[in-house]
């Protein structure tokens, strides 16, 4: 297009009106002229004009091909298609905006959910060079193993892989100012590497992490500036208590950075040379200590992450040489960390039912509106036929109708950005809403801001599902006959039958499946709630503390008015799933799997636990963990069907894997004093596991969490403790619960999945209401001829309903049978997955068909009604 | 007439279009008349093409168009070759030459 060609585009675009009459003036010149000449030649004024205009041919057919000559005929039809498609939503506007509302529904909840996919896997950290970080662990009979302090320092001077590195601990979970915070003890490069600098003060560097337990300071997100500091710029030298632990504030980091995870993101950085003092357990630079560190290196550019792999393996295989046989490396794993979540194809794999669901929810509406074009296409049957009899051309046809999808999907697309918009900021707000309140603080949401790869997906989304449901029906009503269409015939007889009745097929088939899921999750939510946890939770505190602190909380919670009762738990009953040892009652004899738990002797009184039969731990064995145990009902039954267990000896045979270190190895054997009543703390995939093996431990033990019993209101108790054993023990509580948010916690995912699937199946089966709606609507267009002369045949309305019912009941049968095997096949993929899920309950399966059955003949009743009242007279008149 | 006028050669109309405007500015009737007239009405140029063969040549940039007074004083719109035009002009009319001495070759010697 040259420069001269662009002018005067513009300018025929913009003046058209001018550009009109100066051609039509032009032509008008020419015609005159010839006037003139013919008159010359002796003609009359009345033949000269007929002559010349006979000559010249139509001035409209003249000035059209200059107006393509000129290449404003694109623009000029183009307006015309617009104004005509405008003009045909006037006449039907529940058309569009039926049209408008379900693709911009289906395409919202897609954007929402790329949108959500995007800030988790897609979009890389606001880091320097995001792509090129990459974090390693090596594998040794089939586990995975985090590197030693001595290892990284060593790999991190010899490796020729990584051109700079990080360690960092796992992330910690403590307070500070009263408010839970993610802690994550890093090596003092980490800001430097990753190109991070200071909203306000310093970050940490090298020399912070110089020597073990030197430098004890702190630098803290800007969002913890703002929400716990105020912003308040004297932050900086300020000391606070991380852990109990006083560290001095040094910066804040620059706003936005919350680290290398958003699942949860971090809170505060401190010197991973603080470990020994901020975490309990193993010290991390003692020699050969336990303890690890996450490996976070930046890949130099001229290696490849194969030849990283290689390189590192051998690496591993070296540095892990002098262990015993298993576990020595085999195999090295190198994971990007560009991302939240990196995008590999197990991340796409666990991805892929949600994926599945929402598009299905996009495509079944594609498949509706393509339904409904195709149903309006055949309605106008006629306008188009006689439009392709005078000859207008198929192309320019197919042209208008796809403008007219065009013109649907743009404002389909605009609506759907809201809808997304709205979507996230809906769910985000109902997830704090509906979430345990002391759950809250734990939950942080990665920010979700539409970016262009955002806008990117919504524009090709759009444009395709505004082709795919465009296209097809346009190029199917204009692929009419012609010759049958000039002797009047404008019913078509290319029934698209096969295309359209898969296309509702598919759509029962999806909404059953969806809907078949949604009650089996809504149902499977309803008994986990009815499970009795068989502990007492009302009043129950919990806490989890520094074993440091131990003794010093132990004594303010003994003085505390409002404390009744004490206990310890390895590990705290609901809060978390407790480990299983294999336990068998002769040594060689069959091992059953039962999860233990160290607990102190209160414990049973605590929870209201009665012991059943023998007796409780005696604060001796408690204080010294001597070898006895107390079993639940159930496992007793287990074990000793039909007999008393009390006396008996149990042998433990813990997995190899367990460090030899651990208490669980401390006994081979040990006496069973007692047996418990049968309690529901940890789920497991068919139902509570109630077999449970307690052995005796102090409340002081290392490693536990503490247990209380409170009198009066739980809440303003949980506060009061608070305050009470911030003073005891400044910074040393980690975390404070009451036991019954557990309860509600556990429940939560089931609620979760059940609320998405519950609104994706709904909405699937409004979208399968419609597209029945139309496709019968369509068949009686289609058939209307016929069934006027059934009609004039005599049979009656009761008559016709039954013969339009039973067509979409026919198409039905074939979703229903390919939806509920597809929730089949879903159970069993999926299924086992998911704890407690029933996902073979029947009650769900019948509850889903039934619901589409009864969709489907309602969405069939109105077009039915309708064909019940075809005038046949008319109808046969008409052709 | 003792034979039917000819049809233009697709493109052709182009040619004879620049080459007509070479003398100087002119109106599209005065174009036809002049490659009528030259040809003794051997060509003859229908309205249907020429318009849009000079709108379409005003887009190239070869002529440009801009309203006048014609001969008996009424507006009229005149067309001039442009600096393009003429050198498009030249190309064409070698084109034009090569390929109908080419054929010419063909039909005597094949």
């Amino acid at each position: 297009m040259t420069l001269t060609d662009l002018r005067l585009r513009l300018r025929a675009l913009v003046f058209r009106g001018r550009a009109e009459r100066e051609l039509l003036e032009e032509l008008e010149f020419h015609r005159e002229m010839q006037h003139r000449r013919l008159r010359a030649t002796g003609l009359d004024d009345a033949d000269a004009t007929r002559r010349s205009r006979a000559r010249f041919g139509s001035t409209a057919l003249v000035a059209d091909e200059c107006r393509d000559a000129r290449g404003i005929g694109w623009f000029e039809t183009l307006f015309q298609d617009a104004r005509y498609a405008l003009r045909s939503f006037r006449r039907a506007p529940m058309f569009a905006l039926t049209v408008v509302a379900t693709i911009s529904l289906g395409l919202g909840l897609n954007t929402a959910v790329f949108t959500i996919f995007n800030a988790y896997v897609l979009k890389p950290f606001a880091v320097r060079d995001p792509y090129s970080l990459y974090s390693f662990e090596y594998q040794s009979a089939g586990r995975f193993h985090r590197v030693t302090w001595n290892q990284y320092e060593e790999l991190r001077r010899d490796n020729r892989i990584f051109t700079e590195m990080f360690a960092q601990r796992r992330q910690l979970i403590t307070r500070i100012e009263g408010h839970t915070a993610f802690a994550l003890l890093v090596t003092g490069n980490y800001f430097r590497m990753l190109g991070i600098d200071a909203a306000i003060g310093r970050t940490l560097e090298p020399s912070d992490t110089a020597t073990p337990g030197a430098s004890a300071v702190v630098v803290i997100s800007h969002a913890v500036w703002q929400q716990h500091f105020g912003g308040d710029p004297r932050i900086v030298g300020r000391k606070i208590l991380v852990q109990g632990h006083p560290c001095e504030v040094v910066g804040v980091a620059r706003e936005g950075f919350v680290g290398l995870d958003f699942s949860p993101s971090h809170d505060i950085w401190l010197p991973i040379t603080l470990q020994h003092q901020l975490e309990d357990g193993a010290d991390l630079f003692a020699p050969n200590s336990p303890a690890t560190v996450d490996v976070i290196g930046r890949l130099d550019p001229a290696v490849t992450t194969r030849t990283a792999e290689a390189a590192l393996l051998v690496w591993a295989k070296a540095a892990t040489r002098t262990l015993p046989e298993e576990d020595r490396a085999t195999n090295v794993w190198l994971e990007s960390r560009s991302s939240s979540i990196p995008l590999t194809p197990m991340v796409i794999f666990a991805l892929s039912p949600i994926a599945a669901a929402f598009g299905l929810v996009l495509l079944i509406a594609c498949a509706n509106v393509a339904n409904m074009m195709l149903a309006r296409g055949m309605a106008r049957q006629r306008e188009i036929g006689i439009r392709l009899t005078l000859g207008a051309a198929r192309r320019r046809l197919v042209r208008q109708l796809v403008t007219e999808s065009v013109m649907l999907a743009v404002p389909a697309g605009l609506l759907g950005f809201v809808v997304s918009r709205l979507a996230i900021d809906a769910s985000v707000r109902a997830m704090f809403a509906t979430l345990p309140s002391e759950f809250t603080e734990f939950v942080r949401v990665a920010p979700l801001p539409p970016d262009t790869r955002v806008l990117a997906f919504m524009v090709i989304v759009a444009v395709l599902t505004g082709v795919a449901f465009g296209l097809a029906p346009a190029l199917q009503t204009t692929r009419s006959n012609i010759v049958q269409m000039a002797r009047g015939d404008f019913g078509s007889d290319y029934g698209p039958w096969r295309l359209r009745n898969a296309l509702v097929v598919g759509q029962i088939t999806a909404s059953v499946a969806l809907l078949i899921t949604a009650t089996v999750l809504v149902r499977s939510a309803q008994h986990v709630a009815r499970i009795d946890p068989g502990l007492r939770t009302r009043d129950v505190v919990t806490i989890d503390a520094r074993d440091e602190a131990r003794p010093r909380l132990a004594a303010a919670l003994q003085a505390s008015p409002i404390v009744s009762l004490i206990a310890s738990a390895s590990t705290i009953p609901l809060d978390a799933t407790a480990p299983e040892v294999g336990a068998t009652v002769s040594p060689g004899g069959d091992l059953v799997r039962i999860r233990y738990r160290y607990v102190s002797s209160s414990y049973f009184d605590l929870f209201d636990l009665p012991v059943l039969s023998g007796r409780t731990f005696t604060p001796d064995e408690a204080r010294a963990g001597a070898p006895v145990a107390i079993v639940s009902a159930s496992a007793a039954a287990r074990l000793w069907p039909g007999a008393s267990p009390v006396g008996q000896t149990l042998h433990l045979v813990p997995d190899r894997r367990i460090a030899a270190t651990a208490r669980i190895r401390r006994f081979e054997t040990v006496q069973v004093v007692g047996v418990s009543r049968d309690y529901a703390a940890d789920l497991g995939n068919s139902g509570p596991m109630t077999a449970a093996i307690h052995f005796p431990a102090d409340v002081n033990a290392p490693g536990s969490g503490l247990i209380v019993r409170v009198i009066g209101e739980p809440e303003a108790a949980r506060r009061a403790l608070t305050i009470t054993l911030d003073a005891a023990a400044p910074g040393a509580v980690q975390q404070i619960h009451k036991l019954q948010e557990f309860v509600a916690g556990r429940l939560y995912p089931f609620r979760a999945a059940y609320a998405v699937a519950a609104a994706v199946g709904l909405l699937a089966l409004l979208l399968t209401i419609t597209g029945v709606y139309g496709v019968v609507s369509y068949l009686v267009t289609q058939r209307a001829k016929e069934i006027s002369i059934r009609f004039a045949l005599g049979a009656d309305v009761g008559k016709i309903v039954t013969l339009v019912v039973r067509h979409s009941l026919r198409l039905a049968w074939l979703g229903l049978c390919a939806g509920t095997l597809i929730a089949l096949g879903g159970a069993r993929i999926f299924g086992w997955r998911v704890m407690m899920l029933k996902a073979f309950d029947p009650f769900s399966y019948v509850a889903g068909i039934l619901v589409v059955v009864v969709a489907c003949v309602v969405a069939s009743c109105v077009p039915a009604f309708r064909a019940s009242k075809i005038d046949p007279m008319q109808m046969l008149r008409a052709d | 007439m003792a034979r039917p006028p000819v049809d233009l050669l697709q493109g052709t109309l182009d040619l004879l279009i620049l080459r007509t405007l070479r003398s100087g500015p002119q109106h599209g009737w005065a174009i036809s008349e002049r490659i009528e007239q030259i040809s003794q009405d051997v060509l003859q140029v229908n309205q249907g093409s020429l318009y849009p063969a000079l709108h379409r040549l005003e887009h190239q940039g070869w002529i440009r168009a801009e309203w006048g007074v014609s001969e008996l004083g009424r507006r009229a719109r005149f067309y001039e070759l442009t600096a393009a035009g003429r050198k498009q002009l030249q190309f064409e009319t070698e084109l034009w030459e090569r390929t109908s001495a080419a054929i010419g070759r063909v039909l005597k010697f094949a």
